[in-house]
Parts: structure tokens; sequence; C-alpha cells
């Protein structure tokens, strides 16, 4: 199973559509008359991570409750590799679910609650054991195992939260928004477990209204906002479907006019002008085309004393999209 | 493992590794008990000092002092000479004694005159139950009395000639009202303090798992583990059942457990234990039922400890687990039949007076079970929500 869903992964990275694992197909639920999520309808592949970005209240615990069962839509389906989610409770043995709180017995050891999570799972004797290693392992937290949670830092607390998802080996991990209220290194800790839980064949669905992480982690990104998904697709795909390009700034100590004219000719370059020492270019993509710019300078032999490069962000996206800022 | 056991066996090991859980579940009963046990220890023999004043001297003043000395009282109240009725009432006052009886000069030659000579019982409010007592019996002297008299004048009216009154009032002094009245108490043994506070101070400790346990649902539900469970492949009433299992067993083992300490360290007796079993798991069933209606009730955390406070002391209250539901007013004794812990306490009472086995618990557990399953059906129409919130 785990070489299939790497083998999957593979397949992602390499632009292959594989077979998704979890299907939402026009997901809606209101409370009290105000609609929560709006026919929403997403896929997530194996091995994909798919962020659902959006501002808090915009819908996205709502639709990940929909899809781990917790809430019964009003209207549309979850199905997990093919299974609906609802009447068929073992689907849920295919979901690992780590919700925004720290979920954990804080007078339980991690290993307890692992221990305890693992069995809800039907999880026992040796199996489950070296799963709850195996998920202990995977977040650094093996050494602090056996001590209450109640004495680790948030950051432990936030990895074991996280681990309490990863013991019945989901198909699909559902995170909803796990780094609020962790410090930066915790933060940097998280994302790159994510993708290596990715890498490892698994998918993910993460929610955040963070746009740096979503950017980071995510291979593509759904927006979300007043319970309607706006708009989805990679950070490029959206960047560039709404006409949002980079721009790049190269200060030199050589004829700039030059090095502008030579940079006209790089291929996604659309635009070179040069002024007071410096070169601007405007492209589709700056990291892309950013090496053969350079190879340009030195060819032409202006030395370049700094780059900076102005991406198009998901910020603009969702500002342009929604006509608000996405910490509003 | 059904998830069910899960969850309670998880449950369990949290409530045993808190340690407030065992003082309350054992240590507080057994204390508590100990303590009212000792406050309490005169209200199970009664018995008090009687002064009499004999202004009379005759052989009814003497009949009737005899019958307050008679075998049946003894236990109940020892006789103290007094010279006059202004030293019975400083020795009243003085608390040296607790009544005291005036018998008048002419009481013995009033049995054959035409004018009653009435005995007067002087009493104290400090100990109301001691004048109770001496005015019973002298009432019961004094009607025999009464009776002599009556049989007198009915021969003496029937033609008896007058010179015979003397002979027949020896007569009629020889007969003897039947008695009226024939206390036999139910059970072979007395009650004791201690063999009543020690189960009512297990059920009163034990009442407490309702607060406790609410009041965790609600904290489980409040941090997402509630959420986190249901997420996992299993029925939300998996947890309930769990919880409510967790409950069932701790109070029944703390019931036992206090029941086993109170027998073994201070010589209470429960009764058989095959009835006190039988009402100890009824008694967990009805915590078990009460903690699924505080759950029902309450929408948040403070909801459930304020509803679970209110109810743990109302039915002890009503219950009888502070104080003696026998020597309750009638109004206290009636509510109590509408609480699960009243119903046990009549058992456990009627039990450990040696009032037989488990035909004697028979209609309090059924009237437990009968008080569990109406609030398991009003928590469970109430409480759907409650797991799936």
């Amino acid at each position: 199973m785990i070489q299939e869903r790497a083998q999957a992964a593979v397949a992602v990275r390499a632009g292959a559509p594989p077979p998704p694992v979890l299907v939402c197909a026009g997901l809606t639920k209101s409370f009290g008359g105000r609609p929560a999520a709006d026919g929403i309808s997403l896929a997530v592949a194996a091995g994909e991570v798919y962020g659902l970005l959006g501002p808090n209240g915009a819908g996205k615990t709502t639709t990940i409750r929909m899809v781990c069962g917790l809430l019964e839509p009003d209207a549309g389906s979850v199905t997990i590799q093919g299974r609906p989610v609802g009447a068929d409770r073992s689907v849920k043995a295919l979901i690992g679910y780590v919700p925004q709180e720290i979920a954990l017995y804080p007078d339980l050891t991690g290993r307890e609650n692992l221990m305890f999570l693992g069995r809800l799972y039907r999880l026992h004797g040796p199996l489950l054991a070296q799963r709850v290693a195996a998920a202990l392992d995977v977040t650094d937290l093996a050494e602090r195992c056996d001590e209450r949670v109640d004495s680790y830092s948030g950051g432990m607390k936030r990895r074991l939260n996280i681990a309490a998802g990863l013991v019945n080996q989901p198909a699909l991990l559902v995170l909803d928004e796990p780094t609020v209220g962790v410090d930066p290194q915790s933060r940097h800790s998280i994302l790159e477990r994510v993708k290596a839980f990715a890498a490892a064949g698994m998918s993910v669905l993460y929610t955040t209204h963070y746009m740096e992480e979503a950017e980071r982690v995510c291979d593509r990104v759904g927006i979300i906002d007043r319970g309607r998904l706006i708009a989805e697709g990679t950070r490029r795909e959206l960047v560039s479907r709404l006409g949002e390009r980079d721009r790049i700034d190269l200060v030199v100590s050589g004829d700039a006019g030059r090095l502008a004219a030579a940079c006209r000719e790089v291929p996604g370059v659309d635009e070179a002008a040069a002024a007071d020492g410096r070169v601007h270019l405007v492209t589709a993509d700056g990291r892309r085309v950013l090496p053969a710019v350079l190879e340009k300078a030195e060819a032409a032999g202006v030395p370049v004393g700094s780059v900076e490069i102005a991406e198009a962000d998901l910020e603009a996206v969702f500002l342009h999209l929604t006509g608000t800022a996405l910490r509003e | 493992m059904p998830p069910a056991l899960v969850v309670a066996g998880k449950d369990l090991r949290q409530r045993l590794r808190d340690r407030s859980a065992i003082v309350i579940g054992v240590v507080a009963p057994l204390v508590i008990a100990a303590v009212m046990s000792l406050a309490f220890k005169g209200a199970e023999q009664f018995h008090f000092s009687l002064g009499v004043v004999d202004a009379d001297h005759g052989p009814v003043a003497a009949g009737m002092i005899r019958s307050l000395q008679s075998p049946g009282v003894r236990s109940v109240l020892d006789v103290r000479a007094e010279p006059s009725a202004a030293a019975a009432s400083a020795a009243i006052r003085s608390r040296r004694i607790q009544a005291a009886l005036v018998i008048p000069a002419g009481l013995s030659a009033s049995v054959g005159g035409a004018r009653p000579v009435s005995p007067t019982v002087l009493t104290s409010v400090n100990n109301a139950l001691a004048g109770s007592v001496t005015e019973s019996i002298v009432g019961s002297f004094v009607a025999q009395l009464n009776a002599d008299r009556l049989s007198v004048a009915t021969a003496l009216a029937a033609g008896a000639p007058p010179g015979a009154a003397a002979r027949l009032q020896a007569e009629a002094a020889r007969l003897t009202i039947p008695e009226q009245l024939v206390d036999r108490p139910l059970g072979a043994r007395p009650i004791r303090v201690i063999s009543y506070y020690s189960p009512a101070m297990a059920i009163f400790f034990v009442l407490f798992l309702i607060s406790y346990t609410s009041r965790s649902f609600f904290v489980d539900r409040s941090q997402g583990m509630v959420e986190r469970m249901r997420a996992a492949p299993i029925r939300p009433l998996d947890i309930l059942v769990g919880k409510a299992l967790s409950v069932f067993v701790f109070g029944l083992v703390s019931l036992v457990v206090v029941a086993g300490l109170t027998t073994v360290l201070f010589g209470a007796y429960w009764g058989s234990p095959l009835a006190v079993g039988a009402v100890c798991v009824a008694m967990t069933i009805s915590i078990v039922c009460l903690t699924g209606l505080v759950i029902a009730l309450a929408r948040t955390q403070r909801q459930a400890e304020g509803i679970a406070g209110a109810l743990v002391f109302a039915l002890a209250l009503l219950g009888g687990n502070f104080v003696f539901v026998s020597a309750s007013p009638d109004i206290m004794r009636t509510l109590s039949l509408f609480t699960p812990n009243g119903w046990a306490m009549r058992a456990f009472t009627d039990l450990s007076t040696g009032g037989g086995g488990l035909g004697t618990a028979a209609l309090p557990v059924a009237a437990i079970l009968g008080f569990s399953a109406v609030v398991a059906v009003i928590a469970g129409l109430l409480g759907r929500r409650a797991v799936t919130a």
C-alpha cells in the first residue's frame, strides 16, 4: 500500500493525473439559513497536498468536518478511494483527522494518547505498538513519549496532535490549521513533515489562512470565501489566470541598458528596461528565467550586484477575487 | 476490544490517576462516616434520668414508682428521688435530671374517693423527648388507675356493700389492662449509627461521580476529544456507553470498597452481601442515568457543574444521607421515596438491622431501577445532540 502511494506521489510530481483519493461533489451545508459551505467540489490525488485557503469563517472547517464524516452535508457527497463517507463507518479508517485544537488528554502520556486513539481504529497488539512507534518517530516525539502531555511544550503538543492523526496510517490526512499559535521553528518543522507525508504517498487536505504556508506546502490550492470555492489550481495557475506577473530587479555596476537589451532575448521575459544602474524585468515566472538572465549578464560583461524577485502571490490573487485581504 | 470498552478503560485510567477521585470515592466516605457516627452516637441509645417527688407515700405512688423502675423501661430511664417539686425543677435546670414526676399527696386515697388527684410531669425544652416518654409511662399507669376506680364504682353501683370498697379496690388493682402496643422491631439488630452513615456517606460521595463525569465530558468536547473520537470508525453511542461503563465500574467499586473497609475498620454491618450488592448495583445504575441526564440538559461545562451540584445536594438532603430518614418529618419521608438514594438508604437500614436478604432489598431495588429507567428515557430524548453537537 505504501509502495502504491509512493508511486502515486511520483506520478503527481511527474504531472500525470493519478486517481483521486478524495472527491467532494457539491458539498452544501447551512446553519440557521446561513450557508457555511455552498456547493464545494474538489478532488485530491494520492500524494498531493491540497490547500484550502481562506479567512476565518470562510467555510474551511465546515468542509473538512463533512469530509471526515463529522457533519452531514445538506447536499453533495464525499468519497474516499471511491467509497462514500457516511453510512459505512469503516471508510473513516482511511482518514486521519488533525483538528485545530490540541485534542489530546493532558493527563495521559503521549504514548497513551496514541494507543487510545489507535484502539478506536481497531488496532491492537504488535501492530498497534508499531503504528504508535512510527507516528512518534515521524514527529520526533519518541524520546518523551512516556511523559504526560501537560509537560510538553506547545510545539510538541502540536506535533503529537499530528501524530494522533497518523496512527491509523490514513490514505487521506486532514489537517485543520495545524500551525495556529506555534512558534516559527515548530511551524517550519510541521510544514516539512507535511511535505514528507505527501512524498511518502499520503494525500493531504490542509486548511490554513496563512498564504505563505499554502504557497510553501500545497501542490494545489482552493480559495474559499463565504462558503464557496472561488478558484482552484497551482499557485502559478492561479497567479497567471489573473494576469499577475513576477518582477525581477537587478542592481548592476556596468551598462544596464546593454543588459536590458540582452534580457529581452531570454524566453519568458516579457519586458526589460534599464534606469539608474538597475535593470527591471517583467516575467511570468521569475525563478525560472533567473538563471538565463544571469548567464546573459555574464556574457554581456555586466556585473550584477544584487537580485530581487517580487513574485505575484496568493495574497494578491485572493484580494483580486474577493476584494478583501486574506487576514481580514 | 469494543470501542466502548476502550473509552471506559481510558476514562478509568484517568480517574485512578487523579488522586482527588480516590479521596472522594473512598477516603472521604470513610472519614465522614466515622465523624458522623461519633457525632450521632447518642442517637442510637436513648436514656435519661427522671426525678420523682413522692408527696403521697401511699400504695398507688409506690406502684407508680415501681412501674417506672420495671425491667421494660430500665434501659430508657433511671429514677432519682427528689424531695420537692422546687428541688426537682432546680435539678432539671442544672441538667442533673431531664424530667421529673411530682406525685401529689392524696393520690392513693383518691382512688376510692369522688375527687381525682392528678400527678404532674415537669419537662424541659432541652429534652422534650424525656418528658414525652415520662408522660407516656405515667399516662399508662393513670389509665390503669382510672380503670380500677371505674371497676370499684361499678361494683358499688351494682349493689356491693360500701364496706367492701377496700376489698374491691385491692381486687381491681390485681387486674391489669392488657398491653395495647407491643414494640417488636423488624430486624434482629438494633440500628447502629455507623451502620447507617457508612452507606449514607458512600452513596453521597458516589453521587459526586455525576458532577465529575459530566464535567469531564464537556471538557473533552471543548478540547475537541469527542470530535476526534467521532472521526474514528466508531458510533457516537460507543462514546456514551464507554463513559457510562466507567462511571458504573468506578461507582460500584467505590461502594464495595467503602462497605468492606467500614465493616473491617468500624464494625459497621451493611447486611446480607448479596442484597447489599444488588442495592449497590441498582444505585450505581441510577448514577449512570443521572449523569446522562445532566449531560443531556447542560450545554456547557459550567452548566453541567451547576446542574450536577444542585442535583447531588438535593438528592442527598431528600434521600436521608445526612439525617436519619426515620427522624425526619412525614413530608421528607415521602419525598425520599422519589430519590434512588432514599430507596437505597431504606434498603440498607432494613438490611443492617437484620431484616432479611434479597427479599428485603427487592422493592427498593425495583424502585431504584424504575427511577433509573425514567431518567434514562428523558436523557435519551433530550441528549441526542450531546455527542453529535
